[in-house]
């Protein structure tokens, strides 16, 4: 039988962000797959180098828009703990309110994409329409809709009020109403399970040794989720991680659908535990030594590597981000299946290659 | 600062991580850090429950070491990623982009290194 080579990407009606995979096919079986990226490569990690401390917050939120607030967030923790900074209680309450409206946003904006990855165009602007509402807030605590740059060294660089964090519970108990009534098309429409169950199976053993992060991971079983280290103020909210076992694109829909009520919960906990107080501290001198910090962002473990030599510039930011984790997993999971469920197989890991190629 | 770390040579690399998977550790990633005398440090990232574990293996320029790609099949893309931003000749990796992972033909090789080196162009 012969086999052929279909280019998948880097330009395709599903796809976000330019990816190419070379698709070996034998009729219409998928044998092998190839990826080829470097469209969307920017030397990030080499710009950090030219900049110092603080303007590398800046550098590191532009890494991707959709989970900026995490890179910062890493970024920043690594450097307080490289210093020996110690941030105050609220602030590590803020953190996690736009850690998690980061997580609520960036979950509803995959699940806009995975529904339109399978033509059902009417619930993926169902999706991003809930979304907006999630955006909305990010511009009213912060000035800007995604890249919000309120982290900084030592705390953060804005405050949310009592009466703003009122509204926020409110709003996202609004898309809490709004997304049962998604949820249901996404868990129980024979359309929608039909693409999604039973494709693109990872198992937990495999999903493990081939690096497989965030709702990838869990989606197999694996319980492992960054939040439990207890950064920011996760060590004093009242969560778990969200774990199925199925492994499929089936599984790795419903922890995302999960997480999203666990987000909207944790926020309702940060609204009702967050105490009053400073949200910075000043930060004096320049870093000096090496550390690893790793955030949960909403598509998996984010890791940094960051070298200070004393000074104010930083010998060396490494960034492994989540997607560049899963992609060998999803290398795993193409093979044997229809060219037809690559885009939703793709879709399913959340791909972010702004993030992947820095 | 960093805990956990050992230092390790190229000879001891793929025992060390053949022992990483056997005790049921997975590869998180790996760093290259360009030295001022021109020589690299590579560290390797491995984590179980949790809990980071890291090598640093010390390599020269122009030395070749093994890739641990065929025991962790993840490590391909970092280790293509060092191979070309940083020029460490990496050799053996499953799948080798031959240079061709991130940048594009026309970029000047080796950004990350202080000076330009060139292992290969395919």
């Amino acid at each position: 039988m012969t086999k052929t080579v279909i280019p998948f990407g880097p330009q395709h009606p599903v796809l976000p962000e330019p990816l190419h995979l070379k698709l070996v096919l034998q009729d219409e079986k998928v044998l092998e797959a190839v990826p080829a990226i470097g469209y969307v490569h920017r030397g990030l990690e080499k710009l950090t180098e030219t900049k110092d401390i603080t303007q590398n917050i800046f550098v590191v939120e532009r890494i991707c828009g959709i989970c900026s607030f995490m890179h910062a967030l890493a970024y920043c923790q690594g450097i307080e703990t490289l210093m020996g900074v110690q941030v105050p209680d609220r602030a590590r309450y803020l953190r996690v309110v736009w850690g998690e409206l980061h997580r609520t946003h960036s979950h509803l904006l995959w699940l806009g994409l995975l529904a339109d990855s399978f033509g059902f165009e009417s619930l993926f602007m169902q999706a991003w329409r809930c979304r907006e509402q999630v955006i909305d807030l990010m511009e009213q605590t912060a000035g800007s809709r995604i890249i919000i740059s309120t982290n900084t060294v030592g705390g953060t660089r804005r405050d949310i009020g009592p009466e703003m964090l009122k509204h926020i519970v409110e709003v996202v108990g609004n898309v809490e109403k709004e997304l049962k009534a998604i949820s249901k098309v996404f868990l129980n429409d024979y359309t929608v399970q039909h693409r999604l169950r039973d494709v693109g199976t990872l198992t937990k053993e495999d999903a493990y040794q081939l690096g497989a992060v965030g709702p990838v991971a869990r989606a197999s079983g694996i319980n492992q989720d960054m939040r439990t280290l207890g950064y920011a103020a996760y060590n004093e909210l009242d969560f778990a991680p969200v774990v199925e076992t199925a492994g499929d694109s089936y599984a790795r829909t419903v922890v995302r659908l999960r997480e999203l009520s666990q987000a909207i919960d944790l926020l309702r906990q940060v609204e009702a535990k967050i105490p009053a107080g400073e949200i910075s501290v000043p930060v004096k001198g320049n870093p000096e030594g090496e550390i690893v910090s790793r955030v949960e962002q909403p598509r998996g473990e984010v890791l940094y590597y960051l070298k200070a030599d004393g000074t104010k510039f930083l010998s060396r930011v490494r960034v492994r981000t989540p997607t560049f984790a899963n992609i060998p997993a999803l290398l795993h999971m193409l093979p044997g299946h229809l060219l037809s469920d690559v885009p939703v197989l793709i879709l399913s890991i959340d791909p972010c290659i702004s993030c992947t190629e820095r | 600062m960093l805990e956990n770390i050992t230092d390790i040579t190229s000879a001891q690399l793929w025992r060390e991580t053949q022992k990483m998977r056997n005790d049921g550790y997975r590869f998180v990633t790996a760093t290259c850090i360009n030295l001022p005398d021109g020589s690299f440090d590579v560290l390797y990232h491995f984590d179980r429950d949790i809990g980071l574990k890291q090598y640093r293996l010390h390599v020269t320029a122009g030395e070749e070491i093994p890739s641990i790609s065929h025991i962790f099949f993840c490590a391909l893309l970092v280790e293509n990623e060092i191979k070309e931003l940083f020029g460490v000749n990496i050799t053996d990796i499953v799948i080798d982009y031959g240079g061709h992972l991130l940048l594009s033909d026309g970029a000047p090789s080796t950004p990350m290194a202080g000076g330009q080196i060139t292992i290969e162009r395919r």
